[in-house]
């Protein structure tokens, strides 16, 4: 379904070159979910946003269902990003003055969706991600950090992606709030059939996971995947 | 939720900021629209006066300047001279008399030597003068208690008044001018306002106009008679000159005045038509040249307008650019804002890339924050103009005039007798006059135009901004993670 191939990512800050992403190379499946771990500031993030196209490879490519992005213009990845990606990050990025539904009806508005079946659909996607009704029309600002990344997971969601790129998704909640955010995430992908690469230190997910994967000196690995459960 | 919507809901995002920013704006296009009021108000007034009066020359005898006075009169050959000259267009010969009201008293002398020594008109006015069954329409007041005075000591001087002498009502000369054409002194059609005009002016007639203050004194309408040297006159028509001055006066035909005055083939003054204003200056010359300076003096009836017009066009010059430069200021306010808001709002910018906006989308969003802003700005703005344009435009203008024509002679056309009959200078009228009847109100047509050319800059100004947000990569998401 999507495929790295010998991605590498080099960033140049005065005369010292680093490379976080250095020779990545990996494919998932469709419905995979697959957690990479790995220290912090080992290129978990760089790694991600190149298979999001929210940032382009020094060298290598991504390729998703047969088509490179390599060779793509930037309005295509733009489509890209609409169409078959959705984002998940450690803080949330919800816009803030808008309401829970607003965020999630944005994607869709992007997409040309009709306001109606947005409306629709949102409320549906927030009935699913489990966020209280009387909270649905409340400014994000006002939920709870759990309660932003339910939000958040139902934006991803709105265009049906192909692929969910989740970002530390727990790492700014309690352990509590973050075991509900990985089973829900888990079970996304059980029930959906959604690919979903999770950057996490969670072991509750990585055990969950189909694949996982390690992150160091630039390179991926992985490691013996636990049977799922 | 529309791109609107949300541009609308951004708007508004910081309440306090965004009453800041429209309260600045507002000032900025309430200028813009008040300059614009003032300009529009000014042009319209520059291009009545150059339309009304622009393109007229009077033709006095040679030295005199007053009434009647001076040297050997114009006669009906110096008018054919003058028109013959290039560039000119008409020639309008015209007899002034001063007609003197009947009184009953039996010190008739003395009246009329009372009347007729203080001038009003100026130096040399004409002793006698014709009588009418008329009374002036303008109250002697302070100037005819002063005249009143000179005139019992002219009355003691030349013996004919005793000490014991009753106070005599003085009453103004009524200025009564036969014209060859249906024009005032400045070559401007009369406006008659009931009735007809004289019709065939060439020739001697009993018709006459009358001025509507005049009419009004004498209960006189379109029809009524009256009499001047014993001759019966009808009233053809009431004209309004539009002064006071100007309608305390009688037409005539010129004939008929020629033949009142004893003076046949006389006229106390031309006034010449030009082609065009361009023309003006230079055909000037070349009639002062053909008629001779010894016989003839040329002078430009729309001086004192040429300074009215000329500071008004300062004025309208500087509202003008007063106008650009409060537009300009508005457009700047917005593009500063918006590049502030564009790069406070990179990382959400980022966010709505990394979910799929397409950088258009993005850049009309910040537009309409920008139009929402501005609109904000010109009702209130609009409001400001609506109270203020009317106390900017006259600021600007009697600045302007007290610098400009306001300092210098203010003759007015119509503007007592002297003025109008190419007199020296009378108190009244004049430029300032002119001036300070510029009407600067708001007009809903001139206020739209504005606010069309405040949105106009305002999106060229949120345009350098909303192209920034293009610029802005998705990976801004990420920023501070
Ligand atoms: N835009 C950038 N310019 C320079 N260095 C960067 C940039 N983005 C990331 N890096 C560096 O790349 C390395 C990997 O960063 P990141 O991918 O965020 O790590 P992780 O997500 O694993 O913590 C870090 O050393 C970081 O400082
Ligand atoms: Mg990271």
């Amino acid at each position: 379904m999507i495929e790295a191939k010998d991605l590498v990512r080099q960033f140049t800050s005065g005369d010292r070159t680093i490379k976080p992403v250095n020779g990545v190379s990996f494919e998932l499946g469709k419905g995979q979910l697959a957690s990479i771990v790995g220290k912090s500031g080992s290129g978990k993030s760089t790694l991600l946003s190149l298979l999001g196209a929210l940032d382009k490879p020094t060298s290598g490519d991504v390729v998703v269902d047969g088509v490179s992005l390599a060779g793509l213009p930037d309005g295509k990845l733009t489509e890209y990003r609409r169409r078959d990606i959705g984002f998940v990050f450690q803080q949330f990025n919800l816009i803030p003055n808008l309401s829970a539904v607003d965020n999630v009806m944005l994607p869709m508005e992007f997409a040309g969706v009709r306001t109606s079946a947005r409306a629709q659909r949102a409320r549906e996607l927030l009935e699913q991600v489990q966020l209280d009704p009387e909270k649905q029309t409340r400014r994000t600002n006002r939920l709870s950090g759990g309660e932003q990344q339910r939000v958040a997971i139902a934006r991803a969601l709105a265009n049906e992606p192909k692929l969910i790129l989740a970002d530390e998704p727990t790492g700014n909640l309690d352990e509590q709030t973050g075991g509900h955010i990985i089973e829900l995430l888990s079970s996304l992908s059980r029930d959906h059939n959604t690919t979903i690469l999770v950057v996490t230190h969670d072991r509750g997910l990585a055990r969950k996971a189909d694949r996982r994967f390690r992150l160091q000196q630039g390179q991926l690995v992985e490691e013996a995947a636990a049977a799922r459960n | 939720m529309s791109v609107l919507a949300r541009s609308v809901g951004n708007a508004f995002r910081n309440k306090i900021r965004t009453a800041a920013v429209v309260a600045v704006l507002a000032v900025a296009i309430g200028l813009a629209l008040s300059m614009l009021v003032a300009n529009q108000a000014v042009g319209a007034k520059v291009q009545e006066l150059n339309a009304s009066v622009g393109t007229t020359l009077t033709v006095n005898p040679a030295g005199g300047q007053g009434f009647e006075g001076g040297g050997e009169p114009l006669t009906a050959a110096e008018a054919a001279t003058a028109a013959a000259v290039p560039n000119v267009t008409s020639v309008v010969g015209t007899k002034a008399l001063r007609l003197r009201t009947e009184t009953a008293t039996t010190d008739t002398a003395n009246a009329a030597a009372g009347t007729a020594q203080p001038g009003a008109g100026g130096p040399g006015g004409q002793a006698g003068g014709v009588t009418t069954s008329l009374t002036a329409a303008i109250d002697a007041g302070t100037l005819g208690n002063r005249n009143n005075n000179t005139g019992s000591t002219n009355g003691t001087g030349t013996g004919t008044g005793n000490g014991t002498e009753p106070v005599r009502t003085f009453t103004l000369p009524i200025t009564a001018t036969g014209t060859a054409a249906e024009v005032d002194s400045s070559g401007k059609a009369l406006d008659i306002t009931s009735g007809t005009g004289l019709g065939d002016y060439s020739a001697a007639s009993t018709k006459a106009l009358v001025g509507t203050t005049l009419a009004g004194k004498n209960k006189l309408a379109t029809g009524s008679t009256f009499t001047v040297a014993g001759k019966t006159f009808t009233v053809a028509g009431i004209f309004d000159a539009g002064t006071t001055f100007g309608n305390n006066a009688v037409y005539l035909t010129l004939a008929e005045a020629q033949a009142l005055a004893e003076t046949p083939g006389e006229l106390s003054s031309m006034v010449v038509t030009v082609n065009s204003m361009e023309n003006v200056d230079s055909t000037k010359t070349a009639l002062q040249a053909a008629l001779g300076s010894s016989k003839a003096d040329v002078t430009q009836g729309q001086r004192n307008l040429e300074t009215a017009v000329s500071s008004l066009n300062s004025v309208k010059g500087i509202s003008l650019v007063a106008f650009i430069a409060a537009l300009a200021t508005a457009g700047l306010i917005i593009l500063l804002i918006m590049v502030m808001l564009v790069r406070e709002r990179r990382r959400e910018i980022g966010v709505l890339k990394a979910i799929g906006a397409r950088n258009r989308t993005i850049g009309l969003q910040f537009v309409l924050e920008a139009l929402v802003l501005v609109a904000l700005g010109s009702v209130v703005g609009a409001a400001i103009a609506s109270f203020a344009s009317g106390g900017i435009a006259s600021a600007l203008i009697s600045s302007s005039s007290s610098s400009g024509a306001g300092a210098v002679d203010q003759r007015g056309p119509g503007g007592g007798f002297g003025g109008g009959f190419g007199g020296q200078g009378g108190p009244f009228g004049g430029a300032t006059q002119l001036l300070t009847s510029v009407t600067a109100s708001a007009s809903p047509g001139v206020i739209a135009a504005g606010i069309t050319a405040v949105f106009g800059v305002a999106i060229i100004g949120a345009l350098v901004p909303a192209l920034l947000t293009a610029r802005i990569r998705p990976i801004e998401v990420l920023r501070g993670e």
